[in-house]
Order: C-alpha cells, then sequence, then structure tokens
C-alpha cells in the first residue's frame, strides 16, 4: 500500500510530505504500517508507540486531516480502494519530530483541573468506602480516558484560546467531580467554571467525534456545566446565556434574542453593543423587544419544560448523553434490527457438555 | 553529574509509581525515569485484576491466598515473600481505593471480586477488564498530587556503579537528545518485562528488559530467567492479550470440535486452571490437529450481551478491531502467548540485590512471589505491595547514607560507547535481528521445550549477538532518535535471551512454565527445587544455584 508522511525536521525548521510504498499484510494497523516503514525504508521517521493495543495513548496522530489511534486504525480498506492517506502529527500542539509532538501543554492542563481525589478526612478507616455500582457507572464513560491527546488535537476552541482547559482535562475534572468519594466539587466547578473553562466550549463535538475510547469529553462538559448551575456557580456569561435559553424558552417559546445579550453580559457591557443592535433592527433582523413575541404553540414548550422537571434529574444526571461508551461498536439490538442468533447455522457449533465429544 | 536525588527510580508504571510515592511520603528527594509517560506504561494493560484477600465475594484469608500462590508456582516461589505479599496485599487495596480507584462494586457497595485461574476463592478485586489503567491513572494522580519530578522520555542505558554501590543513571535524554547522568544513593529498578523477546507477545514495545539487562552488566544475579509464562488467551497474530477474566465471568475453552477439551487436563478447575496448565492443553490440542487455524475457541456467547457490556467492554473492543470478532455472536480465536517474566532480577523480600543500593521491584524483579508460575491477578498486587517495599527500604537507606559519586570516567565511557555506535556508517540495521531473535524464540523456546532446540537457539543467539556488534543506526539525530533507543534495546534482549537459554538447559525437569515433555516431562524436587541464578562474566553467562525458602507448605502433587 502507499501512504504518504509529514515529515518535519526540528532542527532545520523544514517540512515535505514524503510517500512511501510498502508490503503490509491485510491485518495491518497504521502502526504496522509506519513500523514496516521505519524498519525497511526509513529508519529517521519519528513516532510514538507502545503497547499497540488500544490502551497506553502514545500513538495519537493524524489521518486525513482527522485524529486517529493508529494502532487502532486497520488498513486494509483503505489500501484496497487505492486511497493514499495522508499522515500527520495531531493538532493544537507543537511538533517536535515528524509525527511526534510536545505534549507539554496537554499535561500542564491535566494538572490544572487538580486530577487527584480529595476524599476530605484525614483518617480513611480500615476498608473500602462504600459506593454502589450504579454511582460509580456516572464517572464510567471519563475513566475510560487514555490521555492519548486525540480530542485536544480536534479542538476548535483551543485552536482559537489556546489557553482554553480543553476536552481531556475537562473530562478528567468531571471523573473527580462525579466521584461520590470526592470532596471539593464546589471548588472545583469554581475553578472550571473560569475563563479558559467549561463554557469556552463551543460545543463542536469534534472531540466526541473523534475520540477513540468513547470517553464522550463534551457530554463531560456539558455535565459540569450542569452540576456548576446546580451548585449556583452561574456568573460567567456562558452559564448565563444557557439559564437565560431556558427562561426565554419556557416563557416565551423562543429565543428573546433582544434580552440575550444583557442578560448574559450584563446592562453596563451590554451597553456598547446598542450601535450594532440598532444597526440590525434598521434591517429589521431584531424583532422589537415591548412586547415580547409568544410563540403560538408556547404551551408546547412549557409542556416540555414540565416534564424535565418532573424527572427530577438534577445536574449531570439530566444531560441527555450521546451513544453509551463503546456502543458506536455497532450492537445491534435496536427495534428494526434482525436480532442475530450466537448459535445459529452459520455460527460456530454449540459447545458439547465436559465429557462428551471424539477426545483423542 | 548533572543532577542528584536521595532515590531515583527507572520506569514508572504500577511499581515505579508506587515505589516513589512511598518514597516521597517517607520525605526523601525521589525522581522517576521514564522511556514514555507514565501512563503510557505497560502495567496499564492489565485487564482482569488484582488478588487480595478481601473476603468481598467469600469467606477468603491471606493464608489461603498464600496457599495458591505457593501451589500455583508449582512450588519454586519463596514462600516467605509470597506470605508478605499476601498479608499486605488487602491494606493495599484499600489505599488504592482510598486515592480514587474505580473499582467494580458488589451490590452492597464494596469492592468486586472475581474468580480467576488456580485461586481457591473468587478473589480478584477488578475494574470491569481495565483494571491496569485504572490503577495506572490512580497512582499518576497521586504522583502529580506529590509533585513528583518525572525525567519524562529519558531512556535509562547504564547503571553506575562507583566504590561497590549502585550510584545513579546514565540515561539518554529522547527529546532533545544528549546523555545525562543522574546521580543517586540508591536506584529502584521498575522497567518490566522483556516480553518483546518474542513475536506473538501480549506485551507493549516497551518491554524490552532495560533493567534486568542493566542489572546484569552491573553484575548483578538474574534468577529463573527461563521461567517465561505463556498467556492462554491471546490473539493471532501479533498476541494482543484477552484478559483470563473472561474465563473469570465463565467463558469457555474449546477446541474445533465444540469440546471443552480441559475436561482431559484439569477436569476440576476446567477453564479456571492455572495459566501454565491451560497454554499446554491448548498447544496440545492445537499440534494434534483440533485447533482452528493454530488457534482455539474462546466463547463467551452464553454470557449474554449484557454481562459482556457490562463487564468486558474493552475485551469485545479489542476483539472486534484485531480479530474481526463480536464475542456476543462469535467465539474468539485465541492462543498461548509469552506473556509475563517470572524470572527477573534477584532480590530479598525489601527489593534489594546484591549491588548495595540498587533495588527492583515489579516484573523486572524476581523476589520470587511466582516461582515457575504466576497466577492471574498477583502482577498487580506484586506491584503495589512490593512496590511500596521497595520505595520505604530504598528511601530509609538514602537518607541514612549521603554520599553519591558519578565519575566523570564512566561518563566518558559511556559516551565514548554511544558515539561509537553512532559513528558508525556500514552496515546491518536492526530490525533484522530483531525479528530473527523473536521468531527463533517462539519456536525453539516457547510453550513446550526440547533440549536439541534449545541448543539450537543457544547457537542462534550466539551469531546474532556477533552481527550485533556491527550494527548501524540509521538515524543520527539528537531529536527523537527512536532508531537509537530501538538498538540500545535489542542489546539488552539479546543477553536475556542468552541467560534465558542457558538457565533452560540447566533445569532438567519440567516445572510450571519450563516444559519439557520430551525428555524430562516431571517436576524433580530432590535435584531441581531450586532457583536458577546467572550473572555475566567475560562475555558469557555463568549458572549458579539458589535454594528455595520454604516456611509451611511443603511440595505436593500439583492438579487442578
Amino acid at each position: 500500500m502507499a501512504l504518504k508522511i509529514w515529515r518535519y525536521d526540528a532542527v532545520k525548521g523544514e517540512r515535505a510530505l514524503e510517500e512511501y510504498e510498502v508490503d503490509a499484510p491485510d491485518w495491518a494497523t497504521l502502526l504496522d504500517v509506519l513500523d514496516i516503514v521505519k524498519d525497511r525504508h526509513d529508519g529517521t521517521l519519528a513516532y510514538r508507540k507502545s503497547c499497540r493495543m488500544m490502551i497506553c495513548g502514545s500513538c495519537g496522530m493524524r489521518m486525513d486531516g482527522a485524529a486517529v489511534l493508529a494502532c487502532k486504525t486497520r488498513m486494509v480498506d483503505i489500501a484496497e480502494s487505492g486511497h493514499v492517506p495522508v499522515i500527520s502529527a495531531m493538532g493544537n500542539m507543537p511538533i517536535v519530530k515528524d509525527l511526534v509532538v510536545d505534549m507539554n501543554p496537554f499535561w500542564g492542563k491535566i494538572r490544572a483541573v487538580q486530577p487527584w481525589l480529595e476524599p476530605g478526612y484525614s483518617d480513611p478507616g480500615e476498608k473500602e468506602h462504600i459506593v454502589s455500582q450504579e454511582r460509580m457507572d456516572t464517572i464510567h464513560k471519563e475513566s475510560l480516558c487514555i490521555m492519548c491527546g486525540c480530542c485536544v488535537s480536534e479542538c476548535n476552541s483551543m485552536e482559537a484560546d489556546p489557553d482554553f482547559l480543553g476536552p481531556a482535562a475537562l473530562a478528567k475534572g468531571m471523573r473527580f467531580v462525579g466521584d461520590a468519594r470526592d470532596r471539593a466539587t464546589v471548588e472545583r466547578l469554581q475553578s472550571y467554571s473560569e475563563e479558559h473553562g467549561i463554557w469556552d466550549c463551543t460545543r463542536c463535538y469534534f472531540c466526541q467525534e473523534r475520540c477513540p475510547k468513547g470517553v464522550d469529553p463534551r457530554d463531560a462538559i456539558a455535565k459540569l456545566g450542569a452540576e456548576a448551575m446546580r451548585e449556583g456557580i452561574d456568573s460567567d456569561m456562558g452559564a448565563r446565556h444557557a439559564k437565560w435559553f431556558v427562561t426565554s424558552a419556557k416563557t416565551t417559546g423562543w429565543l428573546r434574542e433582544t434580552e440575550l445579550v444583557p442578560k448574559t453580559q450584563g446592562i453596563a457591557k451590554s451597553m456598547k453593543e446598542v450601535t450594532f443592535a440598532m444597526g440590525l433592527l434598521k434591517h429589521g433582523k431584531v424583532p422589537p423587544p415591548f412586547p415580547p413575541h409568544v410563540a403560538k404553540h408556547v404551551d408546547e414548550a412549557r409542556a416540555l419544560y414540565d416534564i424535565v422537571k418532573q424527572e427530577g434529574a438534577q445536574g449531570a444526571a439530566g444531560i441527555v448523553q450521546s451513544e453509551h461508551a463503546l456502543a458506536r461498536l455497532e450492537f445491534v439490538h435496536e427495534s428494526g434490527a434482525e436480532e442475530r442468533d450466537p448459535y445459529g447455522p452459520d455460527s460456530f457449533p454449540e459447545p458439547l457438555p465436559p465429557g462428551e465429544g471424539a477426545g483423542q | 553529574m548533572e543532577v542528584m536525588h536521595d532515590v531515583v527510580v527507572v520506569g514508572a508504571g504500577c511499581a515505579g509509581m508506587r515505589a516513589a510515592i512511598e518514597a516521597f511520603d517517607a520525605g526523601a528527594d525521589v525522581a522517576m525515569i521514564s522511556k514514555i509517560h507514565p501512563v503510557r506504561s505497560h502495567s496499564g494493560a492489565a485487564e482482569g485484576g488484582i488478588n487480595a484477600a478481601l473476603g468481598n465475594a467469600s469467606e477468603d484469608d491471606p493464608e489461603k491466598h498464600a496457599f495458591d500462590t505457593v501451589k500455583g508456582s508449582d512450588y519454586l516461589g519463596d514462600q516467605d515473600a509470597i506470605e508478605i505479599l499476601c498479608q499486605e496485599a488487602p491494606d493495599d487495596v484499600y489505599q488504592l481505593e482510598h486515592w480514587g480507584a474505580v473499582f467494580s462494586r458488589t451490590p452492597d457497595g464494596r469492592i468486586a471480586q472475581r474468580p480467576f485461574g488456580a485461586a481457591g476463592e473468587p478473589r480478584t478485586a477488578y475494574a470491569a477488564d481495565i483494571t491496569g489503567h485504572v490503577l495506572i491513572h490512580v497512582l499518576y494522580e497521586q504522583v502529580l498530587k506529590r509533585d513528583i519530578p518525572t525525567y519524562e522520555e529519558y531512556f535509562a542505558w547504564k547503571l553506575v556503579v562507583d566504590d561497590g554501590r549502585c550510584q545513579g543513571v546514565i540515561a539518554w535524554d529522547l527529546l532533545r537528545g544528549g546523555l545525562q547522568s543522574i546521580g543517586a544513593k540508591t536506584v529502584i529498578l521498575a522497567t518490566g518485562g522483556a516480553g518483546r523477546l518474542y513475536t506473538g507477545t501480549t506485551n507493549a514495545y516497551a518491554c524490552t528488559g532495560d533493567g534486568m539487562a542493566m542489572a546484569l552488566r552491573a553484575g548483578v544475579a538474574l534468577k529463573d530467567m527461563e521461567m517465561m509464562q505463556f498467556h492462554p488467551t491471546t490473539l493471532a497474530p501479533t498476541g494482543v492479550l484477552i484478559t483470563e477474566g473472561c474465563r473469570g465471568e465463565g467463558a469457555y475453552l474449546l477446541n474445533a470440535k465444540a469440546e471443552r477439551f480441559l475436561v482431559r487436563y484439569a477436569p476440576n478447575a476446567m477453564e479456571l486452571a492455572s495459566r501454565d496448565v491451560i497454554s499446554r492443553a491448548e498447544q496440545t490440542e492445537i499440534d494434534e490437529g483440533r485447533g482452528l487455524n493454530g488457534n482455539v475457541m474462546l466463547d463467551l456467547r452464553h454470557l449474554g450481551a449484557e454481562r459482556i457490556l457490562e463487564r468486558l467492554h474493552g475485551t469485545r473492543e479489542l476483539s472486534m478491531t484485531f480479530a474481526g470478532v463480536d464475542p456476543i455472536y462469535e467465539p474468539i480465536p485465541v492462543r498461548p502467548g509469552a506473556h509475563y517474566h517470572m524470572g527477573g532480577v534477584d532480590t530479598d523480600v525489601w527489593g534489594q540485590t546484591s549491588l548495595p543500593g540498587l533495588y527492583a521491584a515489579g516484573e523486572v524483579a524476581c523476589v520470587s512471589v511466582h516461582g515457575a508460575n504466576r497466577l492471574g491477578g498477583n502482577a498487580l498486587m506484586e506491584t503495589i505491595t512490593y512496590g511500596k517495599r521497595v520505595g520505604r527500604h530504598a528511601s530509609e537507606w538514602a537518607l541514612a547514607n549521603t554520599t553519591v559519586e558519578v565519575p566523570a570516567a564512566v561518563e566518558a565511557d559511556a559516551e565514548r560507547e554511544l558515539k561509537a555506535l553512532l559513528d558508525r556508517t556500514a552496515g546491518e540495521r536492526p530490525w533484522q535481528i530483531r525479528d530473527e531473535l523473536a521468531e527463533t524464540m517462539h519456536v525453539n523456546f516457547g510453550v513446550f521445550r526440547r533440549e536439541e532446540q534449545m541448543l539450537e537457539q543457544g547457537a542462534i543467539v550466539q551469531s546474532l549477538r556477533e552481527r550485533y556488534e556491527s550494527v548501524v543506526v540509521e538515524d543520527k539525530g539528537e531529536v527523537f532518535n527512536s532508531d537509537l533507543t530501538q538498538a540500545l534495546e535489542l542489546g539488552f534482549l539479546l543477553e536475556l535471551a542468552e541467560c534465558m537459554v542457558v538457565s533452560g538447559i540447566a533445569r532438567k525437569e519440567s516445572r510450571g512454565a519450563h516444559a519439557r515433555p520430551y525428555d524430562y516431562p516431571n517436576r524433580d524436587d530432590e535435584k531441581y527445587l531450586r532457583h536458577t541464578l546467572v550473572t555475566w562474566k567475560d562475555g558469557a553467562v555463568q549458572l549458579d544455584w539458589k535454594p528455595v525458602t520454604m516456611t509451611k507448605w511443603q511440595p505436593q502433587e500439583r492438579t487442578y
């Protein structure tokens, strides 16, 4: 198969796209192909690797512009299609050499969320904490994170604001906020709600899309936001913005945009936007604020609000999450999907009871 | 010498980080050196669990755990070391839980425990099937909390020995290039195993036996090096691990005729017999033509989707990615693969080696807790309990002793040796030697061993070592030169292979992982209830023996 690799020479500061043609077995992953290139074609090629089984997180890189774990990416289909993939280093981190990036900024942000349990006692007692499995499950997805950096590589907010904490660090934060044993929830939420924190996420969902482990970092950030608001930590513009959406939908059944700006930014700040708003108004882009326009079917919006309230889901529990972790590895039990019989005619035979069968 | 610490830990997996945490808490200035970032360490790939007699799933006690371990070791384990492990294990697991480890839970909210191979009780505490991942992250969290300095992506290459003491490490800085000597009053090796000696291995690319080889070169003895465990359930072709937790949850092993063939090998324990027994049974089935493309089948279908998704989701992900099989609907094709080195650096129960100031903990060490065969779930436990003990002893020693000296001549020698390697421009690149070594070890020093094959392997390793003498590193750069470090790793592996072959030929019996069905099919307690011990003298291996420590258990016939 053929592939192109963006090489980078740190000493000379030169980049070059080089193409390689290699013989690879059917089972080869991207990592196996890189190994073949390094062994047989060019020993100077640099990339990180270790476990080759999707758990150490070393081999994050980009293929055709999207972050992948090289060891998880099977190449046979790509090779057969004739497509020549372009391999490059992850984004949002400085390149050290070829496919190796400097992960120090990444680890710095992990440190910034104080990623250790604050159990709030000095004497832990002789045995374990009693915690139900159900309660542990609330941080299941977050604890799957292998810190490969794929989410950070793809993060649009971080591209605009390099100081943004980012999806990996915030998911790590949620791992503690959601932990029944942690006693620093409020302090954590206050700190994560500051500038460059929870509310600076643009909800582009690239992190969620590209995470190779099903951590769903954007869901984690949404859960942090919900937990923060439950604790009354809502002074950030992002939180006020979200709150106004709810109020607005409940009262009028749609978004009262004219009030959104002052509600989010505060009266004083939004005064600066008056000229801009007047301009919009002149072109008929803003409905007059008074009297508020009420949607025809506002009852439906209110009913929806009531249903959510009645469910009683508070904080993170109220966040509707995307697919269950790892469910994206297709599991056919959806309605309409044909039930597959593990012991059907085309399956491996059912085990014989021990002792039955021809033996030797 | 540019920098100095009281204690330097080489390797930052579970054993290394646990040792560093203990040394820090004892008040020592401790630093870790690791060729990969701590959370990348291969402890994180441990899946099934960690053994401690918590008694959460049944009546259990440390003595039962100890007996199972002694029997599992085929009586080659040192019983004092085993008793310490089993006694201290429960508190060490509670400690991990207090630090925040995300263990799976029983219905009453305690740490859940599952049955595991050759264990008399359900004793294996677990976090679904990602226990190692959960532990490595909780230990890293505690390292961050203490702000323990780490030389990340530094490749430890040589131990500094001066005045009859280990006084530091010389390492290559992968990111920036250049050798750096790091002085230390005590050095703890926690570099893991050497599974990369084999083609089919569960081990990461990083598992190249660095610490064992560095110790060997410093004149320290390696113990029981012939004892390489083959895990019964690994995926073709490269050996990706499928956890024993599958069988703990009730999975069957079937041959091509859908027979649960273990009835002929371990009629009582069946799929939960010890790993050596099951690997031999599988290999026999495959060799005698009852396999399926060189595999047997691991059948999880009867466990049902819910249980698989809840407790074995990582296994499902691995088998779908690497074998194209969804275990909810199809059995997983598996075969034995090199997994764990019971042998390693000879230490006492505080991790001390024969060289003052040098310690070892975890897979690199041979205390010996595992003897001739390790029980699933005992490796993670050893990293924690012995990591803690070794960290404590090494820091106490360091705090009581003051001077460190890295002689300039030692640094100069290392610089010269490295320059000679990098200056060489004509010759063979290392990868072919590496591949030949791994392929031949798999064939000649695998699950079953024949005298003539071991002798042949000895000759092969000799010739590969000669070829290695003139090996060429293509990358001459300073920045992230993995071509260089991979060449150095191969040098480590070649010496270890020689140690293994010499030890294997000398042990003329079948015990645990060392199976010689063709010439010595039985265990011979009279002659071989003792450890092999190898040292490196004048470019060759010297063999010696060491008695096994017995406390309360006399050898018995071992059946499952």
